[in-house]
């Protein structure tokens, strides 16, 4: 891990609680009241901005970093996932708990695939459109497309309906999704690893 | 008795080398580059070291390496 991306990390890291008061701030205060404020509130403002954007550069490089640099990623990602590898057994331990994570993340991944595919709709039809007098319908529909695409798989406007239930995927966002599956991996391999250690 | 029914039982006498040498789990530990917990765990069974941790410990204790680990032949065979 050279000295330039130690000194980036460290900004990164430091600036975290920065970035998240100006997210607090900028909640709090809109564009109309900066505008009408003092120069020094807008140049403090501007000074905010200028630090968020060099913040979020940050993170693109050292997302990149740790992708592509095995020593890097190994030295901050091993400190952040509290990972110990202090001698043979914890090694052999380590790999256990990995297997453990990984195979219970694949099984994660795989009900959210599920989950985020699956359409079922629950609804009513008027009279004259039943089906062999039947009135209320269940469609199940199976959705995958590579690219983001936020139409529904079930049309709504070629029969009249009344809707009595109906999923379309996944509530929750992508970025939920990832930061959750981040939180599970850590809590996953912690868990496990104690466990083995017993 | 086939060759996957029998199973090799590996015990050791960590334990009473370390009490003739007067020596703490935790010395042994340092001495040998490991953590404690490893020692426990040697001790009690829980552990088979590798090759290289088991001659490391024989060479600590200017032994063989089979005064310290035994094998031993278990007969899994059921019915």
């Amino acid at each position: 891990m050279n000295k330039v991306n130690v000194l980036l990390l460290r900004f990164f890291l430091w600036g975290l609680p920065f970035v998240i008061l100006l997210a607090v701030f900028s909640a709090s205060y809109n564009e109309q009241l900066i505008v009408s404020a003092s120069y020094y509130i807008r140049l403090l403002y501007n000074l905010a901005g200028f630090i968020f954007a060099v913040w979020m550069v940050l993170s693109i490089y050292l997302g990149i970093c740790l992708m592509f640099s095995e020593k890097f990623r190994e030295k901050v990602l091993a400190k952040l996932t509290l990972l110990k590898e202090r001698d043979e057994r914890e090694a052999m331990l380590t790999g256990k708990a990995a297997k453990t994570t990984m195979l219970t993340t694949i099984a994660i991944l795989l009900f959210l695939f599920c989950l985020s595919c699956f359409q079922v709709s629950v609804y009513s039809v008027p009279p004259e459109q039943a089906i062999n007098g039947k009135s209320n319908v269940i469609s199940l529909n199976f959705k995958f497309s590579v690219l983001k695409d936020s139409s529904p798989a079930i049309s709504s406007d070629v029969i009249k309906k009344s809707n009595i239930f109906e999923y379309n995927g996944l509530p929750i966002s992508g970025s939920a999704v990832i930061i959750g599956l981040i939180m599970w991996q850590i809590i996953a391999y912690n868990y496990s690893m104690r466990r083995f250690m017993k | 008795m086939t060759k996957s029914n029998m199973q090799l039982k590996i015990s050791n006498r960590l334990h009473v080398f370390r009490a003739e040498h007067r020596i703490t789990q935790e010395q042994l530990a340092k001495e040998v580059g490991v953590t404690r917990a490893t020692i426990v765990a040697i001790e009690g069974g829980g552990y088979n070291p590798s090759l290289e941790l088991a001659f490391r410990l024989a060479r600590y204790f200017k032994t063989d390496i089979n005064a310290i680990f035994s094998v031993e032949e278990e007969n899994n065979e059921q019915g």
